[in-house]
């Protein structure tokens, strides 16, 4: 650094004419050689050379006044000898207010300034000393974490791969399971046929001990039903005996009756097997009344039924446990390919971000950043206020992993939702920085971490020290 | 800032507010406030009958002094005595007080208004028989003539009626008296029954019909307990030979005043009324009770000087005929001379009306200046351009603001603290957190000459530990209740008292606030924001106090209007105090009455980023002008909802050439910095500011006159030219002093403007391309996103600073540019006031006061206040002359000499442009074109 200021100052050196003309940088200085005239830099006017800095703007560019405040659109160098050069607007020369390290803006006015430029310089280089060191620890950081993304990639790229191989044995165990509820629901059905169709039955299947007592099942519904026992059930009966299934206390209406018993004011055994029978055993709409004797605890008395009812509730739950696993696993895989999709870098450093929080207090509010997830803010008085959900990369095109952007928080009052903007800054470590709300619901982050450091940072950074 | 906001912090606590604001859309909820069916008296006076007035003069109770004339007045019908009294004023104003001869108690008569007991001038009998009297107002031919059945008042000049009052038998003065329904009271009926002059009458009094809302009213959930029963008194003015009448602010409404025959009156009652509707007369935040009549032959103006609730009906005979209509009557010799009527009614007090008879407007404003004083005279830095926010948040959040003016190279002057900066809305703390430096913070302000403001507000939070508090309810200073505790009402800080402004002895110790000790954390760059001083009560009727609270024995329905007022006064006055009486103040508020241009700024409340919005900025500070305020703007930008960029930049480019240039935004409405909105944007907007502070001199000595004079600063086109019809309506455009006439843009998507340029004889320049014009024309103006038509008047010459910097203060000792802007006759003139721009110093004539004059190729200065004494270090850098034909030669001659001046003449637009004369702007000289 002390090698440039020696260096520049021998420069300069070399370069002075004449007269010192105030307010330009050594650059500028090949078109303000004295002569009898001066040219205005953009060439619109000549004029004589007395009027460079006489306090009278003549150059519509205000090239003719670099060291005074006359031109409206002119400027002035501060050369800043030990801090860094740079340039004010004209208007900022003589206001009474120090602008320039070295005092050297205000040289007609009457505020006192200091040439502060080697404190400034020193600062300066603290400074830039601190944030090298900082960008040199950040890189290495980040280079660990690079490497660590990668891994973290990988790793989650073969846990995709384990829950993609996990999900496909699952569906094969889910056809098969499919398959064996499918069967097991045939038997039952087949079985609860074959018990209803009695002796007239015409299943091959069907043993005949199957016959006898869905026969005598028939008859035994049958003579329950005929409380007289004439050989044949009335309406009376039907009306004493037989309720609806979903409300079993109101006695059946004549109609009702009749319509049970089709029509007839009588029903023989072969015209209730045919007809009545298949109604009750039904048992969606008709019952008979008392619980014991109904139709499906009569059934269920069957054995093979029962068996073939058991069997068939096991694989359906069999089935449905698969169905879970399978759903679970296809869920998960989801999720996992969700969040690889996202753009995590070019080398996956922003990955590990993702399922951290990052907490900070700013006044009266606790706000929460869980990267490529959500923001929230919660009060001192506790409510927990969404401020966005992960949007995507928003800074600009040569750095679009500087910013990032989160939408669709909590409605605001006058309409919208509440969004939060992260900006990203190069750090030794990973924290939130600072959250403001410059407009409401609007929200500013700044996130330090050092995946964020750019080593062109560096390069920058070099350049400005000299 | 309105209740808005409220509504999301208190919500819960009001959840009928919440329903009423929720309710609306965008617009006021017209329901809140009182139509004038819905106000008793209104109702009551607004339905007696013209033609039929039962008073009658009783002129063997005349009494002629050398200073005044009473005379007793009768109501026939209940025979209830009247006291007219009838003075003349210096200046050419008539003064007419009316009053109950012997009323009950006390009617309130409005103090603190008037700046003194107006001087008068003697009146003398012309004539006098039984059917009246005439008197002689003074040397200009002027009478006043008394007639007694019934009773009416002319002013005459020559064979010219001016103004007639009581000519159509609207007067109505409804006197005290106990309530009948309860019991009478012996001692007031022993009282008038020993009244020997008139036995007979008490007992022939008829039967006081006792209406609904007499003695008790309600409106909403709200009951007025109007102890002291109908108290209202009304008045009819008969202006023949007038159709332009002016004035009565603040309405959302044209300059020139509409008839209100179709609807409601025009309504003066400070109101904080939430999202304000345009081109309506109901009232707002502020009530200046003076009204301007102006035909081509004179200028007038009518001060009625009462503060409770009023309402002002306007008929016209020529309202609604077209102008061919009128050419009939004219040509048929069937016209009756247009004629406009004007009523004013008040709810208490009594009738004190100020006839100012002008005849020029020059004559009224100053006739009107003699009565309540002129606008105070502000620092120059507060004519610079304000940046406000509600809220800006934090000290780092002000730092960050006030370094993207530097950033982006644009000048301001004060950066404003709404509400958010107190700790939980207790005016004079600071929030502990977000503001817990507030003086490094101004101090950082202070180093770049910049300023801040801070508001206070007049309702003071309830809260045992907070000292203002205490020490005002401890000094029993709280305005009461009709009980006699304290009142309390809602506003920001949740239940809040408020002070009774009312007091001397409470104003004195609201001043004493401000003291730097007292008001920790303040400074000398810090300044003040009234605002909620109508006052806003959020829960009371009509969104303010209730009218039966009582300030002392006054009820608050008398005094209502001048609460306002009393606040921004106390509050200048502690800023006055605070520096012993050195540095002058600087005080908004959006209340106001007739007076409050003494005290400071006024802006036009809570509008919205809307164009019509941006459009009626123009004649709501118009009208403020022509009643005395003159330090009057709007919120550049709109407050609620958020303005699209063209409409922002087009409120800047309009606010820069009013009077009051601040930017201002609702808290729910994004950033608006003028940096916000792109690059071609910002440029824009810095370089509306730029102009603005380039005009500052002459801004600056617009306020010196009027200061001095109470001419308006902004003023309509008529005030110069009042004998141009075509002005008299014009309120898109307007004039800054004489010399500067404009017309912003203030259509969406606008490609031109027609601009109409007043005076056959005059021509006007295009301050931006040196164009000139002829005068008497409407000029198509072709207008880009860049364009302000903005105009120099031919024969003026204005005194700018071009080198524009980061604040005012930093543009002190900077060299002035005069822009001569020649007439026909190829002559010019101009002021040019210097003073040290803060302090009241000027009033020991330590100022600089310049005459240019431009004639015969000669252009000199000479000093207008030769006592005066006062340097500057500025100097003249440029003359630029508009109009201007080649000289050969041009020469300086100063004390120290002659010395020939460069220059350079563009024939193409005859702008000649002298070269640095370089001489001290305090000096005598002389440049001669040759």
């Amino acid at each position: 650094m002390r090698f440039h200021i020696i260096t520049a100052a021998f420069l300069w050196a070399a370069f002075v004419e004449s007269r010192k003309i105030r307010g330009i940088s050594s650059s500028y200085k090949r078109f303000y050689r004295e002569r009898k005239s001066f040219l205005c830099i953009d060439g619109s006017k000549i004029i004589p050379f007395e009027q460079v800095n006489d306090d009278y703007c003549d150059c519509a560019d205000g090239s003719d006044e670099p060291g005074t405040s006359a031109c409206p659109r002119g400027r002035f160098y501060c050369t800043n000898l030990g801090f860094r050069p740079h340039y004010i607007p004209s208007s900022r020369v003589n206001d009474g207010i120090c602008d320039c390290c070295d005092a050297s803006d205000e040289y007609n006015s009457h505020a006192r300034c200091q040439n502060t430029c080697w404190n400034l310089g020193q600062k300066e280089r603290a400074y830039v000393e601190g944030q090298m060191k900082t960008l040199d620890e950040g890189l290495r950081l980040k280079q660990q974490l690079i490497e660590e993304g990668v891994l973290l990639w990988r790793e989650k790229q073969a846990q995709l791969r384990e829950l993609q191989r996990a999900a496909e044995d699952l569906q094969i165990k889910l056809e098969e399971h499919r398959k064996r509820k499918h069967e097991a629901d045939r038997l039952k059905e087949q079985t609860l046929k074959a018990l209803k169709a009695g002796d007239r039955d015409v299943r091959p299947e069907s043993s005949s001990c199957g016959f006898r007592h869905q026969n005598s099942t028939v008859s035994h519904l049958f003579q329950l039903l005929d409380s007289n026992k004439d050989g044949s059930i009335s309406l009376d009966e039907v009306k004493a005996k037989v309720v609806l299934v979903h409300d079993e206390t109101r006695v059946l209406s004549e109609d009702e009756a009749l319509t049970l018993l089709g029509g007839g004011h009588q029903m023989d055994l072969s015209k209730f097997q045919n007809t009545l029978w298949d109604v009750l055993t039904r048992g969606d709409g008709y019952k008979i009344k008392d619980a014991h004797s109904a139709p499906g605890g009569l059934m269920s008395e069957d054995p093979h039924l029962k068996a073939a009812d058991r069997a068939a509730e096991w694989e359906a739950a069999d089935l449905k446990k698969v169905e879970e696993a399978y759903e679970t696993v296809n869920m998960e895989i989801s999720d996992l390919q969700k969040k690889l999709e996202i753009d995590y870098g070019t080398d996956w450093e922003y990955l590990f971000l993702n399922g951290q929080c990052y907490k900070l207090k700013v006044y009266e509010y606790m706000y929460t950043l869980c990267p490529f997830n959500t923001v929230s803010q919660k009060s001192t008085a506790g409510t927990e206020v969404s401020l966005g959900l992960w949007g995507m990369w928003a800074g600009p095109a040569k750095n679009r992993y500087s910013q990032m952007v989160y939408e669709n928080g909590e409605p605001c009052w006058q309409g919208g939702s509440r969004t939060t903007s992260v900006t990203l800054t190069c750090g030794t470590e990973t924290g939130l920085r600072s959250v403001k709300e410059p407009s409401k619901c609007q929200y500013i982050m700044d996130f330090e971490t050092p995946v964020a450091c750019q080593p062109v940072l560096k390069q920058r950074g070099v350049h400005s020290e000299l | 800032m309105c209740c808005w906001f409220f509504l999301r912090r208190m919500g819960p606590v009001l959840l009928l507010w919440v329903a009423v604001c929720l309710s609306g859309s965008w617009a006021v909820d017209k329901g809140n406030f009182k139509t004038c069916d819905q106000s008793a008296f209104c109702k009551r006076q607004r339905a007696m009958k013209p033609g039929e007035s039962p008073y009658r003069a009783l002129l063997e109770t005349m009494e002629l002094t050398n200073t005044r004339l009473t005379l007793q007045l009768i109501n026939d019908n209940n025979k209830v005595r009247l006291l007219l009294e009838l003075y003349r004023l210096q200046g050419n104003i008539t003064r007419v007080k009316i009053n109950e001869l012997k009323p009950l108690k006390p009617r309130y008569e409005v103090p603190d208004v008037l700046i003194r007991e107006p001087p008068t001038e003697p009146l003398s009998l012309l004539s006098q028989d039984e059917n009246g009297v005439v008197l002689s107002l003074g040397a200009e031919s002027q009478r006043v003539i008394v007639s007694a059945r019934p009773f009416r008042l002319d002013i005459v000049e020559g064979r010219d009626v001016l103004m007639s009052l009581n000519s159509r038998g609207l007067l109505g003065f409804e006197h005290l008296r106990m309530r009948k329904d309860t019991q009478a009271d012996p001692e007031a009926e022993n009282k008038e029954g020993t009244d020997p002059a008139n036995p007979a009458e008490t007992a022939k009094e008829e039967e006081e019909k006792v209406e609904d809302g007499m003695w008790e009213e309600t409106f909403k959930t709200h009951t007025d307990s109007k102890p002291s029963g109908p108290s209202a008194v009304s008045l009819d003015f008969s202006l023949p030979g007038v159709e332009h009448v002016y004035g009565i602010p603040e309405h959302g409404d044209s300059l020139k005043l509409k008839t209100t025959d179709s609807g409601d009156p025009y309504r003066l009652y400070n109101l904080d009324v939430f999202q304000y509707e345009l081109y309506n007369p109901m009232a707002l935040y502020g009530s200046v009770p003076v009204m301007l009549s102006h035909n081509a032959r004179r200028t007038m103006g009518i001060f009625w000087l009462n503060a409770a609730e009023t309402w002002v009906d306007i008929s016209s005979n020529t309202a609604g005929k077209t102008v061919f209509g009128k050419m009939l009557d004219y040509v048929q010799g069937s016209s009756e001379t247009p004629q406009t009527d004007v009523r004013w009614i008040s709810e208490s007090g009594i009738i004190d009306v100020f006839l100012m008879l002008g005849p020029t407007p020059r004559d009224v404003f100053s006739q009107y200046a003699s009565l309540t004083g002129t606008q105070a005279f502000p620092p120059l830095a507060s004519l610079g351009y304000h940046q406000c926010r509600w809220n800006y948040n934090d000290q780092e959040d002000v730092r960050s603001v006030d370094a993207g003016f530097d950033e982006h190279d644009i000048p301001y002057d004060f950066i404003w603290l709404d509400i958010e900066h107190t700790d939980g809305k207790r005016y004079f703390t600071w929030d502990p957190h977000k503001f817990a430096s507030p003086k490094e913070m101004l101090q950082g302000l202070q180093d770049k000459k910049r300023k801040m403001v801070a508001i206070v507000d007049p309702h003071i939070k309830v809260d045992t530990n907070y000292k203002i508090h205490n020490e005002i309810r401890s000094r029993g200073f709280y305005v009461k209740n009709k009980d006699g505790g304290d009142y309390e009402g809602w506003c920001w800080p949740g239940s809040a008292g408020y002070p009774d402004f009312t007091r001397p002895d409470m104003r004195a110790w609201w001043a004493s606030q401000f003291a730097y000790d007292q008001y920790e954390g303040t400074m000398e760059n810090l300044y003040t924001w009234n605002d909620m001083n109508e006052p806003s009560v959020f829960n009371g009727p009509e969104v303010t106090m209730h009218k039966d609270a009582m300030h002392e024995s006054w009820e608050h329905r008398d005094v209502h209007n001048l609460y306002g007022l009393y606040v921004h006064r106390a509050t200048a006055e502690g800023l006055i105090e605070r520096s012993g009486g050195v540095e002058r103040p600087f005080v908004l508020t959006r209340a106001f009455f007739a007076g409050s241009q003494r005290y400071g700024a006024v802006w036009t409340g809570d509008n919205a980023a809307e164009w019509d919005h941006l459009k009626i900025s123009i004649p709501m500070c118009l009208s403020l002008g022509l009643v005395g305020i003159s330090f009057c703007g709007a919120d550049v930008g709109g407050f609620f909802k958020s303005p699209s960029t063209e409409l922002l930049v087009r409120w800047y480019q309009t606010g820069a050439y009013q009077p009051f240039f601040r930017a201002h935004a609702h808290l729910d409405t994004p950033r608006r910095e003028p940096w916000l909105f792109g690059p071609e944007n910002t440029a824009l907007i810095r370089e509306v500011i730029r102009q603005r502070y380039t005009f500052l001199p002459y801004w600056y000595q617009l306020f010196y006159l009027a200061y001095q004079t109470g001419e308006p600063v902004m003023r309509p086109l008529w005030v110069e030219y009042p004998q141009d019809p075509a002005t008299f309506a014009l309120d898109d455009e307007f004039l800054l002093g004489r010399d500067l006439l404009v017309h912003p843009v203030t259509e969406e998507g606008a490609r031109g403007v027609t601009a109409y340029l007043p005076g056959k004889h005059e021509v006007w320049f295009d301050i931006h391309t040196f164009q000139k014009h002829n005068g008497g024309q409407n000029l198509y103006i072709p207008v880009t996103m860049s364009s302000i038509p903005v105009f120099q008047r031919g024969g003026s010459i204005i005194p700018r600073k071009l080198r524009v910097r980061r604040s005012s203060t930093c543009m002190e000792h900077d060299p002035y540019t005069l822009y001569v802007a020649l007439d026909n006759r190829r002559t010019a003139e101009g002021e040019l006031y210097i003073d040290d721009g803060h302090t009241f110093n000027y009033e020991k004539k330590e100022l600089m006061h310049r005459k240019f004059s431009f004639a015969n190729g000669v252009l000199s200065s000479v000093d207008l206040e030769p006592n005066a004494q006062f340097t500057t270090k500025s100097w003249v850098e440029r003359i630029i002359i508009l109009g201007a034909s080649k000289p050969s030669m041009v020469t300086l001659k100063t004390a120290d000499g002659e010395n020939q001046l460069e220059f350079d003449f563009d024939a193409s637009m005859s702008v000649l442009t002298i070269r640095k004369p370089g001489m001290n702007a305090g000096a005598d000289w002389t440049v001669t074109l040759q």
